[in-house]
């Protein structure tokens, strides 16, 4: 077991394309840190730069005491799962396992014991006779993930693994993975570009852009307390409503007013910040989550009138899209709902959750 | 010759089915592998007498012969009573149906190796291929695989391994650096399905050996004749790949791009190229700072608010980059046409850097 230390980490490929830039980042012993973002972001790199795959143009990287810069991969005492797996077919489950010792020219003896105590782990001692084709989804996943526990590395990376699976696959194997790393007790980084397996399972969460991070944090910080529009933008699902709005003060308060003329009244500590702040008269990003959103009585103050586009039943809750000066706006509400396409309903929103953002810099304001 | 590993296996099998104890020794007199820890130390000096017959008697042994094309490859020695010698003629015949499919792996291994290595005669490949019972009009696609560090053999048997329930498909090694695979597909296969197999080789290549591994794959050759051009653009793909596109480690001939068109250059043309450009501005002379800008730049767009706010840099200092930019080499990468003629000469003396780097 080891704890990871990124400490000004920059990749710069020969075409001159800047895939991370200085990326600090300490990542604590048997933590399960998660690295989000959209494709192209630059958290697959970062894996593969501690992996030792990709070389490090510029920063160290350290596991545990080691620096890696310049060790080979194999040497790193790490492992990684990739998104496409495939177990050899004509192998047993055991032999699947017992495949990359066997190269390694571990005696069999060490091979046997290792391959026993991760099948012990995976729950799959039953099924190490069998062959791939007889086994599951699930089954087959976990065999493939028994492959790089048998190494007994220091520190799991862990590539979209479950990217290629169907969607009830993979919430199995989320949960899988969350025991997993309950009962392996060893650092694991997983890069994935869903937000939910992000927040589901990491203790903490990175989530990037552009190679940049824009904010570590508990999944619960992240969601409540997104530093800037990318992040309150990313994380939540359905996301975060963004809408561009003036902020005017009459008399004590102050209020956002939206393009269609609609004030919506701030609470006082947040009227504050943007006093302070120097944004009363100017722009600003208003930010509030569907959940957060209550169908209210016609003529209520404070409220967004909405002319309902579309009606999604989910089951234990009904998601209303509609248009507010242009943007989509989404509701999260109960399924006992009577709204409907082409429904007016006014909509309250929780004010004490709300938060808004710098046009310009995109930062978090509240 | 077969694998201790796999002599042992048959012996094993053979063995569970009668219960007899069975050793085999090569040629050379070298004992390989035993059912049993005794016939480790009985081995005398035999070959001499075994020359002639199949089948030997000696000291409450039997001895038989496994021949490959009339030579002598092993000897196997079972106790010499009647369930011993059923045990031993079993041994004998597994023995040589595995050195014939061996052989015929190894015929095969050879056949391609030439095929993809143009070392063939248009009028061999069809009569070694029927030989080899190879479909000659099946449509086939060439993925190759390129190692950083040498393969011990490793790899190898991972690709082999990977694919061993297809017969359909086969897996050589060019040289220590480069494995191909060699997959039967529809004449129709979707693209999708070809970028799967390359991902599929490329990630557990580097799960199994921790190594960073680029794969690359031609054009569907619509007969066996056309395999090795199908090599050919594959290995054409990893080098403008890596020229062009370092940061992907998965690549088709079908998606270089411009990229396909500078690798074809000739290096002096290319000289001229530049020194028309840049004169005496080569951009292996700009500095970091001009470079990030011109590539940030290119990655927006020539969008000029989108890349200062990317470069944390207030609009007008990246208006003053840029005419700096143009006052060294008289290209205003604002204008559309003059952004092309830098775009192209940046990738050209990419290529140039590369070919230098590899004394071509």
């Amino acid at each position: 077991m080891a704890g990871l230390s990124l400490k000004n980490v920059t990749k710069v490929y020969s075409n001159g394309f800047v895939a991370v830039k200085d990326f600090n980042l300490e990542i604590a012993d048997k933590e399960f840190i998660i690295f989000v973002g959209p494709s192209g972001c630059g958290k697959s790199t970062t894996l593969r730069m501690i992996a030792g795959l990709e070389e490090i143009s510029a920063g160290e990287c350290w596991i545990g005491d080691r620096l890696v810069n310049d060790v080979e991969p194999k040497d790193r005492d790490i492992a990684m799962v990739f998104q496409n797996y495939a177990l050899y077919p004509h192998m047993t489950v055991y032999d699947n396992m017992a495949f990359g010792l066997k190269l390694r020219k571990v005696p069999k003896a060490e091979i046997d014991k290792l391959v026993h105590e991760a099948a012990k782990i995976l729950d799959i001692e039953h099924l190490l006779d069998r062959k791939p084709k007889a086994l599951s989804g699930g089954q087959r996943q976990r065999v493939a993930m028994g492959r790089c526990i048998v190494r007994n590395p220091k520190v799991f990376l862990m590539d979209e693994p479950l990217s290629n699976l169907d969607a009830k696959l993979r919430v199995q194997m989320r949960i899988e993975i969350s025991k997993l790393h309950q009962r392996l007790g060893t650092t694991i980084i997983y890069v994935t570009h869903d937000q939910t397996e992000a927040m589901t399972l990491g203790t903490r969460i990175v989530v990037l852009k552009d190679g940049i991070i824009q904010q570590v944090d508990s999944p619960n910080q992240l969601y409540a307390h997104p530093c800037n529009k990318f992040v309150a933008g990313f994380i939540g699902s359905p996301q975060m409503n963004l809408v561009d709005c003036d902020v005017e003060e009459s008399g004590n308060s102050v209020a956002f007013v939206l393009p269609d003329g609609n004030r919506i009244e701030i609470p006082a500590d947040k009227g504050e910040i943007l006093k302070n702040g120097g944004y009363i008269g100017k722009k600003v990003c208003f930010g509030f989550r569907p959940e957060d959103m209550d169908e209210a009585p016609a003529g209520t103050p404070n409220t967004i009138k909405a002319t309902i586009r579309v009606y999604e039943l989910m089951g234990a809750e009904v998601f209303l899209y509609f248009d507010c000066a242009e943007q989509n706006i989404t509701a999260r509400v109960a399924p006992s709902t009577e709204a409907r396409p082409e429904s007016e309903v006014y909509f309250s929103i929780n004010m004490d959750h709300i938060h808004a953002f710098d046009v310009d810099t995109e930062e978090a304001l509240f | 010759m077969l694998s201790n590993q796999s002599i042992m296996n048959c012996l094993m099998k053979v063995k569970e089915a009668i219960g007899e104890e069975v050793g085999v020794y090569t040629s050379a007199e070298v004992f390989v592998t035993s059912t049993s820890t005794r016939h480790a130390s009985e081995m005398k000096t035999l070959i001499r007498k075994l020359d002639v017959n199949d089948e030997t008697a000696l000291d409450g042994k039997v001895y038989y012969r496994v021949e490959e094309l009339g030579r002598l490859q092993y000897l196997v020695t079972v106790d010499d009573t009647p369930a011993g010698r059923t045990v031993g003629k079993m041994t004998v015949l597994q023995l040589e149906t595995m050195l014939n499919l061996d052989q015929d792996r190894y015929d095969k291994d050879n056949f391609f190796k030439n095929l993809l290595l143009d070392n063939l005669l248009l009028v061999d490949i069809y009569s070694r291929a029927n030989k080899l019972k190879i479909d000659i009009h099946a449509p086939r696609v060439a993925f190759l695989a390129e190692l950083t560090a040498r393969d011990n053999g490793a790899a190898l048997e991972i690709v082999r391994s990977l694919f061993a329930d297809d017969e359909n498909c086969y897996v050589t090694a060019v040289n220590e650096y480069d494995i191909v695979l060699i997959r039967q597909v529809k004449a129709d296969e979707e693209e999708k399905k070809l970028l799967k197999t390359a991902e599929l080789i490329a990630d557990t290549l580097q799960t199994e050996l921790m190594e960073n591994v680029r794969v690359s794959y031609g054009k569907i050759a619509e007969e066996i004749r056309k395999v090795a051009n199908s090599y050919k653009e594959a290995k054409l793909a990893i080098n403008v790949g890596k020229i062009f596109n370092p940061e992907a480690n998965v690549i088709s001939y079908d998606s270089l791009g411009i990229g396909r068109l500078i690798y074809q250059l000739p290096l002096p043309m290319c000289k001229l190229f530049i020194s028309e450009v840049f004169r005496d501005q080569s951009p292996d002379k700009f500095d970091e700072e001009t470079l990030t800008t011109i590539n940030e730049y290119f990655a927006n767009s020539l969008n000029v608010s989108e890349t200062s706010r990317k470069l944390y840099i207030h609009r007008n200092t990246l208006v003053y980059r840029l005419d700096k930019i143009q006052k060294m080499t008289g290209l205003d990468i604002r204008n559309f046409d003059d952004a092309i003629t830098f775009k192209i000469a940046l990738m050209v003396v990419k290529y140039m850097r590369y070919m230098e780097d590899q004394n071509i």
